[in-house]
């Protein structure tokens, strides 16, 4: 799981915060607000990023990768990040990295290919809610953002 | 996203894919905003085709593989033509700038002006800060000739389309008993399709079929549905519809739709890709169609 701070999104965004002159008298009337833009403060404004693969595997019972900026391996081998214990898959098959701001997947010159999509690739930048395929697996990639509650 | 060099693998590289003009945004950040650039690159041949805005990204990965001193550093921009969607990025094409760098830009010899003249225009100061002249790299500029080109293991041919205001050109690349041909910027069903079909669009069907045959890729225009087509006929571009029709003709295996509307975002292509990329599997099971996005690299 990911925090990153981005300054200034495309849209703009109104947080509310509590009045200067609330007392605490006033804590059971109606909040008085003040709206700040952060377009106008030049705030950062905290984001929470969430990437993640997902791997369907038999008896529905899915595995969950989260990621960071470490890059995580695929293939048979028992010190790859995501094993997948198939025949066909090569010991190191792929490889997910993060690189500018992105996550990629490159195939390690497997024998059956890594498939993005229903295309076999070489290397290709993954987008939310692609499908991998690798022997027969399919994994799912995941991005989440959200803005983190203050 | 770094250019793969990967031994002896033909590697082809999207680094633009949308037609006419850029669009960056939410809605088509999956198959990309930036107008046409593709890279192919076998051991150490690099080939560019075209120069649209998905070149600067092209341009920092290289800058960075230069400073790492990792070859090549000979680059052949092949132009299909010059309207704005295919040459605006190259004043922004860093390795332009650095005197290592050695750049052959191919283009028609049909052009009433000197291809040079018309890629010095667009950094004329009243366009651009910056004129051509700040270019410190080795750049010859070469209108192609009738014969192929080779270039290592490489040969290069192409045609003229001429169904696209000011023409355009089609390469085709051939290297160890593979083809890959991109063809962007052509009305197809205007060759293909409709009554008013002259001798010699029915010559240049036959034609484009021919160069296409058995390709095991190509990049294609497909900027516009069936649906769309009907009130852009003239504007030079091809519906997919016909697109995929006569790349079944031609036998192609792999097809890239390519130059994508700019007015078409990441689910309109996605519901398009569903609808359309079974419909040649059963016949010919030999022929994979997909949306070309942009970050995508394929070894053929």
């Amino acid at each position: 799981m990911n925090v990153r701070r981005m300054k200034n999104g495309n849209k703009t965004l109104h947080f509310k915060r509590r009045s200067e002159q609330s007392s605490a008298d006033d804590i059971h009337r109606p909040m008085p607000t003040v709206e700040i833009s952060l377009e106008e403060s030049g705030a950062e404004i905290p984001v929470l990023h969430r990437s993640y693969l997902e791997v369907f595997g038999s008896k529905k019972k899915n595995r969950v990768i989260e990621l960071g900026e470490t890059e995580i391996l695929i293939g048979r081998n028992p010190d790859c990040g995501l094993q997948l214990l198939r025949n066909t898959v090569s010991r190191k098959h792929a490889r997910v990295f993060f690189r500018n701001e992105e996550y990629h997947i490159e195939d390690l010159g497997s024998m059956n290919g890594t498939f993005v999509n229903g295309v076999r690739i070489e290397r290709s930048v993954l987008r939310n809610k692609d499908q991998i395929r690798i022997c027969g697996v399919k994994i799912l990639f995941n991005e989440e953002h959200s803005l983190i509650e203050t | 996203m770094k250019p793969v060099n990967n031994g002896s693998k033909v590697l082809v590289t999207f680094w633009g894919t949308r037609g006419s003009i850029s669009t960056p945004g939410r809605i088509t950040e999956k198959y990309g905003g930036n107008t046409s650039c593709v890279t192919i690159r076998h051991r150490d041949v690099f080939l560019i085709l075209d120069a649209g805005t998905g070149i600067r990204n092209l341009g920092i990965e290289l800058a960075e593989e230069f400073s790492e001193q990792r070859l090549p550093r000979a680059l052949h921009l092949f132009l299909s033509h010059t309207h704005w969607d295919h040459i605006q990025g190259l004043p922004f094409f860093e390795p332009a700038y650095n005197k290592t760098t050695k750049m052959t830009i191919y283009g028609s010899p049909r052009k009433g002006r000197f291809l040079g003249s018309i890629l010095k225009g667009q950094m004329d100061s009243e366009y651009f800060p910056v004129g051509m002249s700040a270019f410190s790299a080795g750049i010859t500029i070469k209108e192609i000739s009738a014969e192929a080109i080779e270039l290592g293991a490489l040969t290069i041919d192409w045609q003229e389309q001429f169904h696209h205001p000011g023409g355009s050109v089609r390469y085709r690349i051939r290297v160890d008993g593979k083809r890959i041909v991109y063809a962007t910027d052509v009305e197809l069903d205007r060759i293909f399709r409709g009554n008013t079909r002259s001798k010699e669009d029915k010559a240049m069907g036959r034609a484009y079929l021919d160069f296409v045959e058995q390709a095991d890729l190509l990049i294609g225009d497909g900027q516009y549905t069936g649906a769309e087509y009907g009130t852009k006929q003239g504007w030079g571009h091809s519906s997919v519809d016909v697109l995929l029709e006569a790349c079944y003709r031609g036998r192609v295996k792999q097809l890239a739709v390519f130059h994508h509307d700019p007015q078409h975002s990441d689910k309109f292509l996605d519901n398009l890709s569903a609808k359309n990329r079974s419909r040649y599997h059963s016949d010919y099971e030999g022929m994979n169609i997909f949306w070309a996005r942009e970050g995508l690299t394929l070894a053929i």
